[in-house]
């Protein structure tokens, strides 16, 4: 298979995620090809997962105060806060079949490329079913894939330097829990690309990118005017709107 | 409630005799998404003494006829987390 791979881009939330969309439906119809685009938020962002709801997993105020963007995801998972300097997010796009049947199995295969990007700074992460990469038993990147009409789709994070407690500000937790013996113990689950290398953000991608293209045959490209356009109806009319973000 | 080996879920429901609202929300996996939405629809009218096992039964057939894919979920724990609903 020949992957399009598109350089590290930053947009808006819902421009993110509308992108994400009309790959997906560029790839059903025809009109776009596999692909695999790195990409950061600005502004930085909450995504909540599909089945979630978004004034359960996230304080609109803060985010408001902060200026931080929200949006509900197509796939499912958990709330995701994506930091405009603290982490890169990846999308994978392309037919199932070129993946193993199985969820898990399928996970695995994406989640390699993501060691293996890790694995070129030193970093020694391995895959936790379902869906998180650990180091040391700590999660460094999560994960989301849903599949429709023969196309998968799988996007995760890979957290670099991300600011914990903002993080626990603009995500749901009651403020007597932002407490230094709660945002310890998150730091004793979760941990960062920074937390095991001296490596910037700009190798880290690098190491991404030899990750997810070793062994394959992929170019370097951009989006199709036509992918664009669908982008861009698709943030207009979904993912900025109360009604898809709000839906639960 | 976390389902064992896998995932969030929350059952949000009002009910007379039968359900006559209700919302499931969590951070699991299940596609096509637009599937919850059916099971929801399907769920709505079921008497609230219906057993948790035919509530399991009425989202897995649900699920089949959606050709749905649930992960980190079951019809089972759905079910169950009706049933706690319904009896407070």
């Amino acid at each position: 298979m020949n992957w399009r791979v598109i350089k590290l881009e930053t947009r808006n939330a819902h421009s993110n995620m509308a992108i994400d969309n009309a790959l997906l439906e560029g790839l059903k119809a025809g009109t776009s090809v596999p692909t695999i685009r790195f990409y950061k938020w600005l502004p930085s962002a909450v995504s909540i997962g599909h089945f979630q709801s978004m004034n359960d997993e996230v304080d609109i105020e803060r985010c408001k105060e902060l200026g931080v963007s929200y949006v509900r995801r197509i796939t499912g998972g958990g709330a995701v806060y994506h930091d405009n300097k603290g982490e890169i997010t990846y999308s994978v796009i392309a037919p199932e079949s070129a993946f193993p049947k199985g969820i898990i199995e399928s996970y695995r295969v994406i989640c390699g490329w993501v060691i293996d990007g890790l694995g070129n700074l030193g970093i020694k992460a391995e895959f936790a079913p379902i869906n998180d990469i650990v180091v040391s038993g700590r999660k460094i990147s999560g994960n989301a894939q849903t599949r429709r009409d023969g196309v998968l789709l799988q996007h995760g994070t890979i957290l670099y330097d991300t600011d914990i407690r903002t993080m626990f500000s603009v995500l749901k937790v009651s403020s007597e829990k932002i407490s230094d013996k709660m945002i310890k113990s998150v730091e004793e689950r979760v941990t960062r690309v920074k937390d095991y290398t001296s490596a910037s953000q700009d190798q880290l991608y690098e190491g991404l990118l030899k990750g997810f293209t070793d062994g394959k045959e992929y170019r370097l490209g951009s989006y199709t005017e036509q992918e664009l356009s669908r982008a861009n109806e698709l943030e207009k009319a979904v993912y900025s709107q109360d009604s898809w973000n709000f839906d639960r | 409630m976390k389902v064992p080996g896998g995932k969030m879920v929350t059952v949000k429901l009002d009910c007379d005799s039968t359900i006559t609202k209700i919302e499931i929300t969590g951070d699991f996996f299940m596609y096509p998404e637009e599937t919850l939405k059916e099971i929801e629809k399907a769920l709505i009218g079921v008497s609230t003494n219906e057993s948790e096992q035919n509530i399991s039964w009425i989202i897995f057939e649900t699920s089949k006829r959606n050709r749905a894919t649930m992960i980190g979920v079951t019809p089972e724990a759905i079910a169950s987390l009706i049933k706690k609903a319904i009896s407070g």
